[in-house]
């Protein structure tokens, strides 16, 4: 069937790997973790993550995926703000993972099991096309979402990356304001009334 | 359109501000950007609006249950390219796709087309409206989408599949003045031997009877029994109380199914037709011969769902008001209540010739029902119900107990009479 020629294994597989990823990195923390009785309270929600997640594998069920990505988030951050402290690149590469494991799921889930028709190879051109256009505003924005707040954080302690000076602090302060000014003027995220 | 995962980010990052602020956090405060800068370059890409036209071909409009119907869907790009498309043209319930495809998830540049073609196929008779066209237009990183509904519908009538009833003998007893095939007991033109008379003149010369005219020395001529017709008054109980089992086997389609079948035949031996439904309004089509009224009968029986609160003796008004006295009613129903033991009894009274014909609700449940030992207890105490109320009707009338799962015409034919004898 086209299905399984037009979606490669590494984009169906991708998703699991990077979810993989994240449980490993918030299991090596609360191994870091020095007190038993936190490492007990930290294990609740991780425990209920891989369980909704195991849940949501076996019954498709959306908002098992939710509640499971949601307690992984918040095993993380817990952790790193009451007990490890939280260390900004690390912290911004696993937020920005998690968002990244999101909607490579999603793009995963739209191009895979949908395609029932059996397309033409300009259709498969055309669909091998679209892809390539999301993945690579994918990795943009997961780059810019990484880096806009390093470079906010380098500003607010002056000096942590060495980069920094008057015309960064300038472009990066203007960047901010109009990305603030994008998310309250642009209508696109209201909904739309047909 | 915002999707879930929109509104996720912008909560997560609503969270890492409220949790960093509460711990006076700035790392924390932070952690609230990357979710903000993915929506904010969700908000640069928008999804575009699809303009969408299509054509939607059908390769019968009107079918029978269990008969496939080819459906082809043709759709065209009249605005920009569209990076990722949804595509679904939404069927009725009733209507399963057999093969093909209602649904598809496509690129579509300006001016592209696509075409879907599907097969599908209905176990239960209605009319249905295939449509709309529902397109969905995605953004790149999943922020939003863009609902379209094209107003396209199709309409496709099916209609029940036909009981073969060619060998049952259905036949009023009483006959109306005009020629059919039911023998009437008086003298008129006919096939069958009634008796002999003396010729008059006038008589056709091959209605004498030679043998008996030459013994006895004097011309005689042959009668014969007159054949006429009838009216036949087809009666489905379509109430609520009816309706038991699964949307396709169920004893209210199963009654559709022979009223169809029994207008059939009796409208072929050239008798008059006329039918009552009694759903949430009492429906009805007055007497009449021919192919028409077979048209007639069958949309009205295309629309029956079971359904409805009226007592079922509000039949014998509408039987009283407009139809003849002297017709031969068949009354399908499942016998679910005593109220149509109660309305059986009261038509006979007043002189109805009244036949049922009952699709038993019984042996549907227990087809649906796994078989432990009380379902089979169960069974037996319901059987005798039914047994009993069975066999008060065939005091006033003759009753056939059909199990839907085999074929009306084999119930039928293990009565002795149709109607019962006079």
């Amino acid at each position: 069937m086209a299905t399984s020629r037009l979606i490669s294994p590494a984009l169906r597989y991708t998703p699991l790997a990077v979810l993989a990823l994240l449980e490993s990195w918030v299991v090596w923390d609360l191994l870091a973790v020095p007190d038993r009785r936190w490492i007990a309270a930290l294990s609740l929600p991780f425990v209920v993550n891989v369980a909704f997640l195991v849940l949501s594998r076996a019954s498709h069920r959306r908002w098992a995926r939710w509640i499971g990505l949601m307690a992984l988030g918040t095993t993380y951050v817990v952790m790193h703000a009451f007990v490890l402290g939280i260390q900004l690149v690390p912290a911004l590469l696993f937020v920005s993972v998690l968002i990244g494991q999101v909607e490579l799921r999603i793009l995963a889930e739209r191009f895979a099991p949908l395609f029932l028709v059996t397309l033409t190879a300009t259709q498969q051109r055309q669909i091998g096309g679209a892809l390539l256009r999301a993945l690579i505003r994918l990795t943009i924005a997961s780059i810019l979402a990484i880096v806009i707040p390093l470079l906010a954080a380098d500003l607010a302690t002056a000096g942590v990356v060495p980069v920094t000076t008057i015309p960064t602090a300038l472009v990066l302060s203007a960047g901010l304001v109009a990305v603030v000014l994008i998310i309250a003027l642009l209508p696109s995220l209201e909904p739309k009334a047909e | 359109m915002r999707t879930p995962l929109s509104s996720g980010l912008a909560a997560a990052s609503m969270g890492f501000l409220l949790l960093g602020l509460a711990l006076r956090n700035w790392q924390v405060v932070l952690l609230a950007l990357p979710p903000v800068i993915v929506l904010a370059l969700g908000s640069l890409a928008p999804p575009p609006r699809p303009r969408i036209v299509a054509v939607r071909s059908l390769s019968r409009e009107r079918t029978d249950t269990g008969r496939e119907v080819d459906v082809e869907l043709l759709i065209r790009n009249e605005g920009g390219s569209l990076d990722l498309v949804e595509i679904a043209d939404i069927l009725p319930r009733e209507l399963a796709v057999i093969r093909g495809t209602n649904h598809a998830v496509v690129s579509l540049e300006k001016a592209g087309t696509l075409r879907l073609a599907y097969t599908v196929r209905s176990q239960v008779k209605g009319d249905f409206v295939l449509g709309p066209v529902r397109v969905r237009s995605f953004d790149p990183l999943a922020l939003g989408a863009h609902d379209v509904a094209l107003d396209l519908r199709s309409p496709l009538v099916v209609a029940p599949a036909m009981e073969d009833l060619r060998r049952a003998q259905l036949q009023p007893r009483r006959t109306r003045p005009w020629f059919g095939q039911v023998p009437s007991r008086r003298i008129g033109p006919g096939t069958e031997f009634w008796g002999l008379r003396e010729y008059v003149a006038g008589d056709e010369v091959r209605r004498i009877n030679w043998k008996a005219s030459a013994r006895l020395e004097r011309l005689f001529t042959n009668e014969y029994e007159g054949e006429r017709s009838g009216d036949v008054v087809i009666v489905v109980d379509a109430r609520r109380e009816s309706f038991v089992g699964t949307e396709a086997d169920n004893p209210v389609e199963h009654a559709v199914r022979a009223a169809l079948g029994i207008a059939d035949r009796v409208l072929a031996a050239k008798n008059r037709a006329g039918l009552i439904v009694q759903r949430q309004v009492i429906d009805w089509v007055p007497l009449a011969f021919g192919r028409k009224q077979l048209y007639r009968i069958v949309d009205h029986l295309v629309h029956v769902k079971p359904g409805g609160e009226w007592r079922f003796s509000h039949v014998a008004l509408v039987l009283s008001r407009f139809f003849p006295r002297d017709c031969l009613i068949v009354l399908l129903t499942p016998l679910q209540d005593r109220d149509a033991l109660t309305a059986v009894i009261g038509l006979a009274a007043r002189g109805y010739d009244v036949a049922i014909v009952s699709p038993s609700a019984l042996e549907i449940e227990r087809r649906l029902r796994a078989d432990t030992e009380e379902d089979r207890m169960a069974y037996q105490i319901l059987a005798m119900e039914r047994a009993n109320r069975v066999a008060q009707l065939r005091r006033v009338a003759q009753v056939v107990d059909w199990d839907p799962a085999t074929p009306l015409a084999l119930a039928l034919r293990r009565m002795t009479a149709w109607p019962r004898p006079a």
